[in-house]
């Protein structure tokens, strides 16, 4: 397989780069040290990779066989408008996980846990970037009547708050959260681009390979740290405990099925060769892979804690600690466990059904509401993201507020103050002067 | 299907398959090493993903083999391929699991453009030797030294 490069136009490359300037601060230590941790590997490049020699025909779906789309304007309406929503989400994705990750960034304990997150962090710049050429090379007039640069301005204003994602809104708490993210929140992002490598547009399927490449990295970003704080929880210190790894599990690991969209939905994604499995099947493969992490993090808890027990034994110690034993000083709490597929969900089918970590129902709102406290960090249940689902949740139980209703609350925007495209305050993309200068990406303050 | 009739299947490296590496390493050397094979697939994950491959029988992992194009090393100027570890679980030894993973990776070379692949073979693992020789590896001019220091 061959791979072209391309860049933006000048003015859209620019905003980019003006978009990494304040988001992603210490881009120039990553590149001061990219030697030290990554050598020998290629420096980090902004541009939009596209793979040659794809496939030519639709792979799935009532067109199969049939030749893939180049242009938007080829599809059927509904399909370019399905396509058009995920480009523009995937895009809102990747903008908004670096937002997310820089809160905590500097908290990390280790430079080479740090340094990785901030490669991720700048290669998932990169995948924005990827879906902002995708969108670009295309004419969407038919699905969207926004302008070019409204849509890339629209794009780049979104923050923590107000992206079409719910994981994408919420605010990390502690580096826990940098890593957990990666494990979890990526994992999503990994099946989303698998599935997207033979959609029926031809520029999104030749997008996928480079952003996959680069998000099996960013998945062992998250595991390998999880897997060696496991090791030093185990040994006794007290900086990231087993704990506050199951606490950041259950606050991501609902938002990342969520990430699948609706269990009964996904049908006109196969049908129209964008996807080639419905949510439901996606999300229950993510789900299994979250199982395989969890058991082989305890694995790891369990070798570390009882050095010289064999494979198998630790396998046995595992599953009898899980199963409520405490084995050789090791309690079930020590161990960590993946949700319920229903726990603390406020979209999809099991959306504000009140169900515990372990699957069981919860009767009132206080209990429920309690057994959250329990389970979910600290930091975020002081935060708004909680405090609105809730109120939602009572809403619902109390009040009768019907589920389709609140789940169109979740999330709710609360950040666009000074970044909205038609408020023209702060810009992006700079327009090309009248006097034609060359267009700068500087933020004009009106 | 007895286990003998299960199908191999070759598939690229992930981040999860980091337990069942450790546990086929374990299980040949009798060493466990998390932490060295923590830090090799994560720099392998960044490296190539699509190099490195794993096998698998009914979904678990029996085999895996890490290698990546590198150029400029010993003065091999040209893109070189280097199969730089196998391992594959003594349970499944007679599968042909190693041949398969060689043979995907190989295949990877070729579309990176490489046309020559190279290995280190200690001599007194006769096995390994005869298993690179049967897959058309030659030896090479290209000799090992070490001085212990």
């Amino acid at each position: 397989m061959k791979t072209r490069t391309a860049t933006l136009p000048k003015k859209y490359h620019d905003a980019v780069i003006k978009w990494r300037e304040t988001f992603i601060p210490d881009f120039d230590f990553l590149m001061e040290s990219w030697d030290k941790h990554f050598p020998k590997e290629p420096r980090f490049e902004l541009c939009a990779y596209r793979e040659m020699g794809m496939c030519d025909q639709i792979e799935c779906g009532e067109h199969t066989g049939e030749p893939k789309h180049t242009r938007a304007a080829s599809m059927e309406p509904e399909q370019a408008g399905h396509l058009f929503g995920a480009i523009r989400a995937q895009a809102s994705t990747e903008f908004g996980s670096i937002q997310q990750h820089r809160l905590t960034l500097a908290r990390a304990q280790t430079e080479e846990e740090q340094v990785w997150i901030l490669r991720m962090m700048a290669e998932e710049l990169r995948h924005g970037y990827q879906m902002l050429h995708v969108l670009h090379e295309d004419d969407w007039s038919s699905v969207s009547k926004e302008s070019t640069s409204d849509l890339f301005e629209d794009i780049l204003s979104m923050t923590t708050g107000s992206h079409i994602l719910g994981a994408f809104n919420i605010d990390f708490d502690s580096f826990v959260d940098n890593v957990v993210f990666c494990a979890l929140i990526d994992r999503v992002g990994k099946y989303q681009l698998a599935m997207q490598k033979i959609s029926a547009y031809k520029p999104m399927a030749e997008s996928m390979p480079q952003m996959l490449r680069e998000e099996a990295f960013h998945l062992a970003a998250g595991v390998v740290p999880m897997r060696r704080w496991a090791v030093q929880a185990a040994k006794g210190e007290v900086y990231v405990t087993m704990e506050m790894l199951q606490k950041a599990i259950n606050k991501w690991l609902p938002r990342g099925l969520e990430m699948f969209g609706d269990e009964r939905g996904g049908g006109t994604n196969v049908r129209y060769g964008l996807k080639p499995m419905k949510n439901a099947e996606a999300q229950k493969q993510y789900y299994e892979e979250v199982e395989k992490l969890v058991t082989d993090v305890n694995k790891r808890y369990v070798r570390a804690r009882l050095p010289k027990l064999s494979l198998s034994e630790a396998e046995g110690t595992v599953q009898r600690v899980l199963d409520g034993e405490t084995v050789r000083g090791i309690r079930p709490e020590d161990l960590i466990r993946t949700p319920h597929q229903e726990f603390f969900r406020r979209r999809g089918v099991p959306a504000f059904r009140m169900v515990a970590d372990d699957g069981s129902s919860v009767s009132s709102v206080d209990d429920y509401l309690r057994h959250l406290r329990d389970h979910l960090p600290e930091s975020y249940l002081a935060g708004r993201d909680f405090r609105d689902y809730t109120e939602t949740l009572r809403e619902v139980v109390v009040d009768g507020l019907e589920i389709r209703d609140a789940v169109r609350r979740m999330p709710s925007l609360r950040r666009v103050a000074g970044a909205c495209p038609c408020s023209k305050s702060v810009r992006w993309v700079a327009e090309a002067p009248a006097n034609g200068e060359p267009a700068t990406a500087d933020a004009a303050a009106s | 299907m007895s286990e003998d009739d299960s199908e191999v299947r070759i598939r690229p490296l992930d981040e999860l398959d980091l337990d069942d590496i450790v546990a086929i390493d374990e299980r040949i050397g009798g060493e466990y090493r998390p932490e060295v094979w923590e830090a090799r697939v994560g720099y392998y994950l960044r490296r190539d993903p699509e190099g490195p491959v794993v096998a698998e029988v009914d979904g678990q992992v029996i085999g895996f083999m890490l290698g990546e194009v590198r150029s400029g090393e010993f003065g091999l100027e040209e893109p070189t391929g280097w199969i730089e570890v196998l391992g594959v679980d003594p349970d499944y030894q007679s599968r042909s699991a190693g041949r398969m993973m060689a043979e995907a990776l190989l295949d990877h070379f070729r579309e990176q453009g490489v046309t020559r692949v190279r290995t280190l073979v200690d001599e007194e693992m006769e096995d390994l030797s005869r298993f690179f020789s049967s897959l058309g590896f030659e030896p090479s001019s290209l000799r090992s030294f070490v001085r212990t220091l």
